[in-house]
């Protein structure tokens, strides 16, 4: 991925806007990370997580709707470029790889 | 979900700092988790709120760019932009444009007129050092169950147990002899300059502020001392210096000149072209100080310290002051305000009536309304180009302004053309002030701009262009570009139709007002002239004489009565047109005691009822050789005959003082006031023609030039040495309505200024109007309605403007015109057709112009206005 990291939240985030689509803005991530993870992050960390994977190109955003619980102002939708896409199948390849890497007797002994 | 809201501070703070860009989503978000928290306790959620905000408090969101990019496009090119524009627009419908700003500049025009006016009424006597010191003295008379007012008061007032009365300033003016005296210049005996001057005492001019340029500075403590006006001075020496130099009074009493006055400026109550001591005065009069002391004059007094007019008139009538003799005539002071005087004169059963400040206020009021009105004219025109503007806005906000833009562009618009109609009326009022000046009797000038004025008339211009300003920037920078690029804003105008009819129906009815009560004042004015006021007092000649000439009346009369153009001559020491103060003195058999009657006396020659035109109604005339040798014989009029309560009045024997009468006949009744005032009842006594004032000669109508040669002609050979001084009494008797005279002149100005205006803010709103309803009047008539159909939905729209603007205008127009009338103890009844002949011709005006604008939409063939789009 010429030399782009790929940070552990990063990857958190870009996996939840990927299970949002095409829903997937500041307050539902957030929601959904704390539903999935059990990790309760505040707005504004998710927010420059957004910004940050956006800046890299991994996100597209564009704005939605207003809605009304948001006093009528717009969400912004984050979108998975091509870019972000195939980071999150990199680092699914990668982890699954290095998960089949470990010997069954580790596991089975953890699992005992 | 509405009525709770986070902290404003916390979301004011993140609005302050948040990058706009990010400022929506941020906020949104924000507001999101508040309101799922507020679910379940507000508390918290504003807690949360607050946290959020200061989470989000990072370099990144911050707003970096500290400059405004909405400030940064009211740059000079844009100033430069909105001027083009205004321009560009202002040529683009020439005549559209010229009648809005017509309109406003003739507003402008009449309010500078006014305004110099008033400001100069206002200045009337207060020049004067310490003017609210000075007081002038009234004195109230009771007589006939009223109180009679006069500006007078005993000459010889003593003021010692005043201890705040200052200095005293006593003055005698006057308009006729020993007041108006004739000059000769050095070296020409026959030649004559009239002068009229004043009597007065030492403190004439160290009280009042009438500056002495040469000379003495107390002229008036010497014996035969005068002293002279610039103007009098340049009459009869030209630029000699004539200080020092003697001068003969009435060719005999000889008079040192000591000092040079400047000019009595206009706005003064006294004017006087030279002032004399009272020791001449007594010469004149020949008599002595007890003599004298029983004159009145107006006396001034100027108060050591500042005390209200209130209290100074309660000291002036103690007993130290006002003696038992006047006391006993019921007789009474009153210390009045110099400054007041001019304005306020009028007095009715000894209160303050007002005077020529109810003319001031007036035209204060017309004033005002012609200046709403050319403001109101210049809104509703704007408003109504502009909306014919609306594609300009719709590109303008597309290409990238800001309603701030909009709004400062139409106010940029508003303040130009304001500006330049008030230059085009300050030209305008210059060129107008000789003709104005015309009406007037004292000129004005705009010199009167001064001191705090153009402050005034600066914040004037701004509210005025701010008001016109206001409605069309705020409407118009509200459309949504959107909507007018579609051609879908037409249904944003009902709210400014409406604002523009009730705007219409101000003027309408300001206009409908200001024409009745001009209409009722001129049917008033109409009714005093034509009205019979017992005698004829056209096609008569007053003169002026001299005591020689009264001398040798008989002779002239015998000259005079050769030209058969001359119908009569006759002589009385009052002028029966004004009279003046009357004679509460007379008693007759019977008269009881407490009663107290004035009357009008009148001395006259024995020619002068038939001269005069008065009908005998009983008894006889006078004769040359009275037939009563030991009593006067006096005539009385009707109203004398009921007042003194006679059935059979000829030979009565009254008195008028100590004197003893004779009743020798009955004329008709005739006023000898303006009609203010109601009718006296008058005793015409005969006296010897060296006793009367003036001559009075009638001749026949139509050969006026001939008469006044023949006049002129024998009047010079008896009196080479003197020009005949004459006035016409028809003219006299129209100077007895000076004010209302000139009153009506402006009113007129201003109702046909007021009706310009209004008839421009119809054509403008008519053909908008028209405009405005082209596509529907096409359809109507393509499905067949009439071009009177037509016509008729377009003048409907002025229907109700019509019915609204009468109804409000009538009244008041009526309270007006009838408090107006009261002043009046004669008057017609309220001329009701004014008001409908008002009201019928505004219709028609109405009808006229929607007939002409209109046409020109109707005539138009429907297939090319419903093809535009």
């Amino acid at each position: 991925m010429k030399g782009i990291y790929l940070g552990e939240l990063e990857e958190l985030v870009l996996l939840h806007v990927g299970i949002l689509y095409p829903e997937a803005y500041g307050v539902a991530v957030m929601d959904e990370i704390e539903r999935q993870a059990g990790r309760s992050l505040n707005i504004s960390a998710i927010h420059s997580v957004l910004t940050r994977l956006e800046e890299k190109g991994l996100l597209k955003s564009k704005m939605g709707d207003p809605s009304p619980e948001r006093g009528g102002r717009r969400k912004r939708i984050f979108l998975l470029t091509a870019a972000g896409k195939r980071a999150l199948e990199e680092a699914n390849e990668l982890r699954s790889q290095l998960f089949n890497m470990i010997p069954k007797i580790a596991l089975q002994f953890r699992i005992a | 979900m509405k009525q709770i809201t986070p902290p404003k501070w916390a979301d004011r703070f993140l609005m302050w700092y948040c990058r706009p860009d990010l400022l929506e989503e941020i906020q949104g978000d924000a507001y999101e988790l508040y309101y799922r928290k507020a679910e379940e306790s507000r508390r918290l959620a504003n807690l949360q709120f607050i946290w959020n905000v200061l989470r989000f408090f990072r370099w990144k969101n911050i707003n970096k760019t500290k400059t405004n990019h909405y400030q940064s496009q009211l740059s000079i090119a844009m100033f430069k932009n909105i001027l083009v524009v205004t321009v560009r627009n202002f040529l683009r419908q020439p005549g559209h444009s010229f009648l809005n700003v017509f309109g406003l500049s003739a507003g402008f025009t009449c309010a500078i007129l006014i305004i110099l006016w008033v400001a100069h009424e206002y200045s009337f006597d207060r020049f004067h050092a310490e003017p609210d010191r000075i007081f002038k003295i009234l004195t109230h008379v009771e007589a006939n169950g009223d109180v009679q007012t006069y500006d007078v008061a005993s000459c010889v007032i003593d003021l010692s147990s005043v201890p705040e009365a200052g200095t005293l300033v006593s003055v005698s003016p006057g308009d006729r002899w020993p007041h108006e005296l004739c000059f000769r210049p050095e070296g020409k005996t026959n030649e004559c300059i009239y002068m009229n001057g004043v009597y007065a005492n030492e403190n004439l001019f160290s009280i009042f502020n009438f500056p002495i340029l040469e000379g003495d500075q107390n002229p008036l403590k010497g014996g035969a001392n005068i002293a002279i006006s610039e103007k009098m001075a340049l009459a009869l020496y030209g630029n000699a210096n004539p200080v020092g130099k003697t001068i003969k009074i009435d060719d005999t009493r000889e008079v040192t000149i000591v000092s040079i006055f400047k000019n009595i400026s206009s706005n003064s109550t006294l004017q006087f072209d030279f002032a004399l001591p009272y020791a001449i005065l007594k010469k004149q009069w020949g008599i002595n100080d007890e003599g004298f002391a029983q004159n009145f004059f107006n006396m001034y007094v100027k108060t050591n310290t500042s005390i209200s007019a209130e209290q100074l008139t309660k000291k002036l009538n103690d007993v130290r002051v006002v003696t038992e003799e006047y006391k006993a005539q019921k007789l009474s002071y009153q210390a009045y305000p110099v400054t007041d005087w001019h304005l306020k004169s009028k007095f009715e059963g000894g209160k303050n009536t007002g005077g020529r400040i109810e003319y001031i206020i007036l035209f204060i009021i017309i004033g005002g309304l012609v200046v709403i009105m050319a403001v109101i004219n210049f809104v509703n025109m704007s408003t109504a180009r502009a909306t014919l503007r609306a594609k300009e806005i719709g590109i303008r906000k597309v290409t990238g302004a800001v309603r701030g833009t909009i709004i400062a562009q139409f106010m940029a618009e508003s303040f130009l053309l304001v500006f330049f109609a008030f230059a085009l009326s300050v030209v305008a009022a210059q060129l107008m002030l000789p003709i104005f000046n015309t009406l007037l009797t004292e000129p004005i000038s705009l010199n009167m701009v001064s001191g705090l004025m153009p402050l005034y008339l600066v914040g004037f211009l701004l509210t005025v262009a701010l008001l016109a300003g206001i409605y069309p920037s705020l409407i118009l920078s509200s459309f949504q570009p959107i909507r007018i690029l579609k051609n879908q804003f037409n249904s944003n105008t009902s709210g400014s139709q409406r604002f523009r009819k009730s705007l219409l129906i101000v003027q309408l009815s300001v206009s409908i007002g200001i024409i009745i009560f001009s209409g009722v004042l001129y049917y008033q004015l109409n009714f005093v002239t034509n009205k019979n006021i017992g005698f004829d007092r056209s096609n008569m000649v007053r003169i002026e004489p001299t005591f020689p000439l009264l001398k040798k009346f008989a002779s002239f009369k015998n000259e005079l009565s050769k030209d058969a153009s001359i119908l009569g001559v006759a002589a009385s020491n009052v002028n029966p047109l004004n009279t003046g103060g009357g004679n509460t003195g007379v008693s007759w058999p019977g008269k009881p005691k407490d009663l107290r009657i004035s009357f009008k006396t009148i001395g006259c020659s024995p020619e002068f009822p038939e001269t005069l035109g008065l009908k005998i109604l009983e008894g006889r005339n006078f004769q040359s050789q009275p037939l009563d040798s030991l009593r006067t014989e006096v005539l009385v009029s009707e109203d004398a005959v009921k007042a003194m309560g006679l059935t059979n009045p000829i030979g009565e024997e009254i008195k008028i003082g100590e004197s003893t009468f004779v009743i020798i006949g009955v004329i008709n009744d005739f006023h000898t006031e303006s009609l203010h005032e109601v009718r006296q009842p008058v005793i015409l006594y005969h006296t010897d023609y060296e006793h009367v004032s003036a001559l009075y000669v009638r001749y026949q109508s139509g050969s006026t030039q001939q008469a006044m040669a023949t006049i002129s002609k024998v009047y010079k050979s008896f009196e080479p040495s003197f020009t005949m001084k004459y006035w016409f009494q028809d003219e006299t008797f129209d100077d007895l309505y000076k004010t209302e005279i000139i009153a009506s002149r402006l009113i007129l100005l201003f109702t046909i200024i007021t009706l310009i205006i209004a008839g421009l803010g119809i054509i403008g709103l008519a053909t908008f109007n028209a405009f405005r309803k082209t596509k529907e009047i096409s359809v109507r008539r393509v499905f067949g309605a009439s071009v009177a159909q037509a016509l008729l939905m377009l003048f409907n729209e002025f229907t109700l403007v019509l019915i609204v603007s009468t109804l409000i205008a009538i009244p008041l127009a009526w309270y007006a015109a009838d408090h107006w009338l009261q002043s009046f103890a004669y008057r017609t009844p309220m001329p009701w057709w004014i008001y409908f002949i008002t009201c019928a011709g505004v219709v028609t005006i109405i009808a006229l112009i929607v007939w002409i604008q209109g046409m020109k939409t109707i005539s138009a063939s429907p297939s090319k206005t419903l093809r535009s789009e």
